[in-house]
């Protein structure tokens, strides 16, 4: 306890001589932006994962072909969830000499408990958010019914033997699946009237989805419990699994900023562990003074942890307050583009960055703090008595420990945090060898250099130790702000590439063959550039080398979904616009019988080149070799295929046409006037999928913007903290320089040398590490290509050089301009 | 805490075959060898010499700062040489105070708080009053709140001795208390040394290469390459 005042006292007293601001300041940014960050994605998180659920209409969805038993649906009732039904199923709607194949959506009452449904009347400019799906006796469907079949809202239409009042356009709903063979034009009605249409049978191809929502303790105890009931045509659906483009921008996003995390963290800790060194250093003589007063090596550790865990919890307090108002000032900013209720704050979020603080602080200022142990008394009278440093080894070990702990702690990625250590340890190692033998090949050139330069190359090499501490400093810093923007910059890029201002949002299914000149001629008329046309023949795979395909599938996988449906197999000559071949050769145009299979289906079958694959067409069955494997990007909105044949090999089969295209929102009259024209196609309009995407997108991006602020914040209090480490020492250069006729122009000179030496190296290793960790990242986390980008190695050491020359001149400004007697008489 | 004694005669420092010896590049170098001294209770000793005989090595072997390299001390009958560094602060806490040639102030803490801190460190209550009454008695109670760097030389050597005094010593080490100071505050800084000194009944070692203040002293030790003459 008496010692724990002292250490209060003293951290006072140190506190009023501002020896403690740089230090201070570096930690409040490490949990400013731990817990901005912390907070944000938290919200973030929650609120996209419940803006997720949105897709699914609930937080939690069973899907089944049959109904779920009453003593199921009796538990999630005890758990308190809210549920609702639905039933989804095809059936032919026939009115005015017409006929069209509809997709019947049955909900009951409560539905959607996440999201809303968006309908409209005649007039498409009146769109309005309805909470509740169709009451009974009532009909909502796709304008594409209307214009089919010749009717307008208020009439009847016939579903089965029921008779149903068309009463709104339904324009949106929130859980429509991307499945685009379900998708023929939507009749939603209620539950209640399903009896009625006499459409279900025993043996009807059906599928209902069971929403719940309620409380996360609720959900899990009953997914539990579902997890037991399932039967193997019954599915608890997954927002990663069951809408895969947004699962996978949402993971992304997330990886991004856990990521940017660590990285701001990291760059903070380099600045804590300089401005401690220095700290430490400055208390040699007051640890020797200390011990020579009586206090022991133990009293001296604690007196000094004391003194920075106080320091560090006030600081993390200070870093925690702005960091909560730093994330609200980021939601207010984003407030146009975000759900208007974001979910609230987790107290834990918050916590977390106090955490982080105090770990990071004691991770990065306890070994040099530690050297303060080992100050002989015997300094006091002979001052040249330096503690032998702290191993270099614990101090590097320490920091990788901490970073390695909160990679970890961000990613829950062993491989991942294993990897980037063991990266990140090497790239140090490498990076050290190579700046000692700069230095050496500097020290050199020392000798053959005039006044001008001379004392700029004497520093960088009379402490070898220290320089390369330095400009591993100032290129770690680099290379993570450098990361920080480079992965930002790719990641929009990506999604760019992947949802260009094109991006088809039309499908046209069942075309036929002698409909395709005219329809192409009808799609120029409307100045509509689609994508090539594919023949679709519907078939199932039957058997692998004979034997049957359901022994090679393991449940729930991608598999058993695809081979429990006709699938659309296609032909081609070419190979499909962003399909890559990863294994095998495309077929030979002029040999039937061969075929290219997905990549993913083909792992989740054991399909390897050369098997032979048996396929049920119709009452036909049909044999195939693979000779490729393709990779194909699912989220590209152009016809894509599990299974693409060698020409000639289908051609005995009744075929339809498909393809995509990009319709402007004004020019959507368009797709009636080709429904119309073509009353057997089916058009899918999938502009709304896309447009989820986007907003999301554009979201995120605003976020991640913001994070970068924080990198450039931390990185610039690096070498602020840095260069103000080797102060004094300069102070003390310069003034004996000054005393023995130094003009100050020589000193700036100098100075200016040694800067833009230090930021040039330190620029071009810190491009290096970017290079090499970015490879790993984008090639192992990320899973996008990393394409180097030749122009850093041009732009970064230029300004690279101009900041760290800039940032050190205005810093030691006062190395120059003050009286050298005032110098010495306080060194 | 300090040694209760009325027998001046009592021996409260002890020093045999002290030698010091140390590694550089060009071999092995003997700072000291064969020392022999007793100091008594309440006695004042000048250590003289030229630079480099040896005399900051002797003070601070004497005051465990350092360790010999042969040879023992003994402090009041407890051997230093037998102590751990730990075990040594202790004994500098309750038994021995410093006066430097530079000082050795804390340049972030007031003169009061520089006064106070020894009492801090053993956590003695009411240490800001024992430390004021040091500091008026050596005429610095206005000055409590400057800090050293807006002290003079003379004013910074009379915190330094007030800091000494504070935890009132039995044994009193001075390496070259007025080296730093000129002629007229070097004589007021011996007057005060050697008046707290009287009051306190402290024994004093002083390192000097002052003749006049040597003969201020009880005794005098000449050291010379080492060794005493």
């Amino acid at each position: 306890m008496k010692l724990f005042l002292l250490a209060c006292r003293l951290l006072g007293r140190e506190g009023r001589s501002g020896e403690l601001t740089l230090l201070s300041f570096a930690l409040i940014i490490a949990v400013t932006s731990a817990t901005t960050i912390s907070l944000f994605t938290d919200r973030l998180e929650t609120t996209m994962a419940s803006q997720a659920s949105q897709f699914l209409a609930g937080d939690l969805v069973v899907s089944s072909p049959t109904t779920l038993s009453n003593d199921w649906l009796d538990v999630a009732k005890n758990l308190s969830l809210k549920q609702t039904m639905t039933a989804e199923f095809s059936s032919v709607l026939m009115e005015n000499d017409g006929f069209l194949l509809a997709s019947i959506k049955a909900v009951s009452d409560g539905y959607p408990l996440r999201g809303t449904l968006k309908t409209t009347d005649n007039n498409f400019n009146h769109e309005e958010n309805v909470a509740q799906g169709p009451q009974p006796g009532q009909a909502w469907v796709d304008n594409r019914i209307l214009t089919a079949l010749n009717l307008t809202l208020g009439q009847t239409i016939n579903v089965g033997e029921k008779k149903l009042i068309l009463s709104k356009i339904l324009t949106y709903e929130p859980d429509k699946r991307g499945n685009l063979y379900s998708l023929s034009p939507r009749l939603m009605m209620h539950t209640a009237n399903v009896s009625e249409t006499g459409i279900l049978k025993p043996g009807s191809h059906v599928h209902y989805y069971f929403q719940f929502t309620g409380h996360d303790d609720a959900l899990n105890s009953f997914k539990q419990f579902s997890k037991k009931r399932l039967n193997p045509s019954q599915r608890i659906m997954d927002i990663h699994v069951d809408r895969p483009e947004i699962g996978t921008a949402l993971n992304r996003v997330q990886k991004y900023l856990r990521l940017s995390s660590v990285i701001i963290i990291l760059i903070a800790g380099v600045a804590i562990a300089i401005t401690t060194k220095r700290y430490s250093e400055r208390h040699f003589n007051s640890a020797a003074i200390l011990r020579c007063l009586g206090c022991t090596q133990s009293q001296i550790v604690k007196l000094f942890i004391t003194q920075l865990i106080i320091l560090g919890f006030f600081a993390s307090f200070i870093g925690c307050l702005i960091g909560w108002v730093s994330h609200a000032g980021l939601f207010t900013l984003l407030k146009s583009l975000l759900p208007e209720t974001i979910a609230s704050a987790n107290p834990l979020a918050t916590l977390f960055g106090l955490i982080t603080g105090m770990v990071i602080l004691l991770g990065f200022a306890l070994p040099p703090l530690l050297q303060l142990k080992k100050v002989s008394p015997l300094r006091i009278l002979r001052r040249e008595l330096d503690p032998i440093p702290t191993q270099s080894g614990i101090v590097y070990g320490m920091a990788l420990l901490v970073i390695s702990g909160l990679i970890f702690t961000f990613t829950l990625d062993i491989k991942f945090t294993l990897l980037l250590t063991l990266i990140a340890s090497l790239g140090i190692a490498v990076l050290m060898g190579l700046i000692y033998t700069l230095l050496t090949g500097i020290k050199k050139l020392e000798s053959h250099v005039n006044l001008n330069i001379r004392f700029a190359l004497l520093s960088l090499v009379k402490n070898k130790k220290n320089t390369a501490a330095q400009i591993l400093a100032f290129s770690l810093t680099l290379m993570a702000m450098l990361l920080s923007f480079s992965v930002h910059q790719n990641l929009l890029n990506d999604w760019q590439t992947q949802l260009p201002k094109n991006t088809p949002n039309h499908f046209v299914l069942n075309l036929f063959e002698h409909q395709i000149n005219d329809f192409n001629a009808d799609l120029t008329t409307h100045k509509i550039t689609s994508q090539p046309l594919f023949p679709i023949v519907r078939g199932r795979l039957i058997k692998i080398n004979n034997q049957a395909v359901q022994k090679r599938v393991s449940k729930d996988s991608q598999g058993q979904r695809a081979i429990h449906r006709d699938l659309s197999l296609t032909w081609s000559e070419q190979l499909p616009d962003g399909n890559v071949i990863t294994t095998g050769n495309w077929h030979k145009r002029t040999r039937p019988f061969e075929v290219s299979i997905e990549q993913k289906l083909a792992s989740n079958l054991n399909i390897t080149i050369n098997d032979e694959l048996t396929f049920t067409i119709g009452h036909a069955n049909i044999n195939a070799t693979v000779t490729s494997i393709r990779q194909v990007n699912w989220d590209s909105m152009k016809p894509n295929f599990y299974f693409i044949f060698s020409p000639d090999s289908l051609t005995a089969f009744p075929k339809t046409f498909i393809t995509s295209f990009f319709l402007a929102p004004e020019n959507k009259t368009a797709l009636n006037k080709l429904a119309k024209k073509y009353p057997a196609i089916t058009i899918l309009e999938v502009d709304f999928i896309l447009n989820q995407l986007s907003v999301i997108l554009e979201q995120l991006t605003q976020a991640i913007n913001y994070l970068l602020i924080f990198a450039l914040i931390a990185g610039l209090l690096v070498l602020a903290a840095t260069i103000n480490a080797t102060l004094d020492e300069r102070l003390h250069q310069s003034a004996l320089l000054r005393t023995l006729g130094a003009n100050r122009s020589l000193l700036r000179k100098n100075h200016l040398f040694e800067f833009a030496s230090l930021g040039f190296f330190a620029s071009l290793f810190a491009v290096l590490l970017h290079d090499l960790t970015s490879f790993a990242l984008y090639h192992f986390i990320l899973k996008i290509t990393y394409t180097p980008n030749i122009l850093l190695w041009i732009v970064v050491p230029s300004i690279g050089t101009a900041i760290i020359t800039l940032t050190g001149l205005w810093n030691i400004r006062k190395v120059v301009n003050k009286s050298p007697l005032s110098i010495l008489r306080t060194h | 805490m300090s040694i209760q004694s009325d027998n001046l005669s009592e021996t409260i420092i002890c020093a045999k075959n002290l030698s010091k010896t140390v590694l550089t590049a060009n071999g092995s170098l003997t700072i000291l060898s064969d020392i022999h001294l007793n100091i008594n209770n309440g006695e004042s000793l000048a250590i003289m010499g030229t630079s480099g005989s040896g005399k900051t090595t002797l003070i601070s072997l004497l005051a465990g700062l350092d360790a010999p390299s042969s040879g023992t001390i003994k402090i009041d009958g407890q051997s230093l040489t037998t102590m751990n560094e730990d075990d040594k602060a202790r004994l500098r806490n309750q038994f021995i105070g410093f006066v430097f040639q530079n000082f050795q102030l804390l340049n972030n803490l007031t003169a009061l708080e520089n006064v106070m801190l020894p009492l801090e460190i053993i956590g003695q209550p009411h240490a800001k009053d024992q430390a004021l009454n040091f500091l008026e008695r050596v005429g610095l109670s206005h000055r409590c709140s400057h800090r050293p760097p807006q002290l003079s030389g003379g004013e910074q050597q009379r915190v330094a001795l007030a800091r000494a005094f504070v935890t009132q010593p039995s044994i009193l080490f001075a390496d070259e208390p007025t080296g730093n100071l000129d002629q007229k505050t070097g004589n007021t800084i011996i007057d005060l040394l050697f008046a707290l000194n009287e009051e306190n009944k402290t024994t004093l070692v002083l390192v000097t290469h002052d003749q006049l203040l040597a003969t201020l002293c009880n005794r005098t030790l000449m050291l010379e390459n080492g060794k005493t003459v």
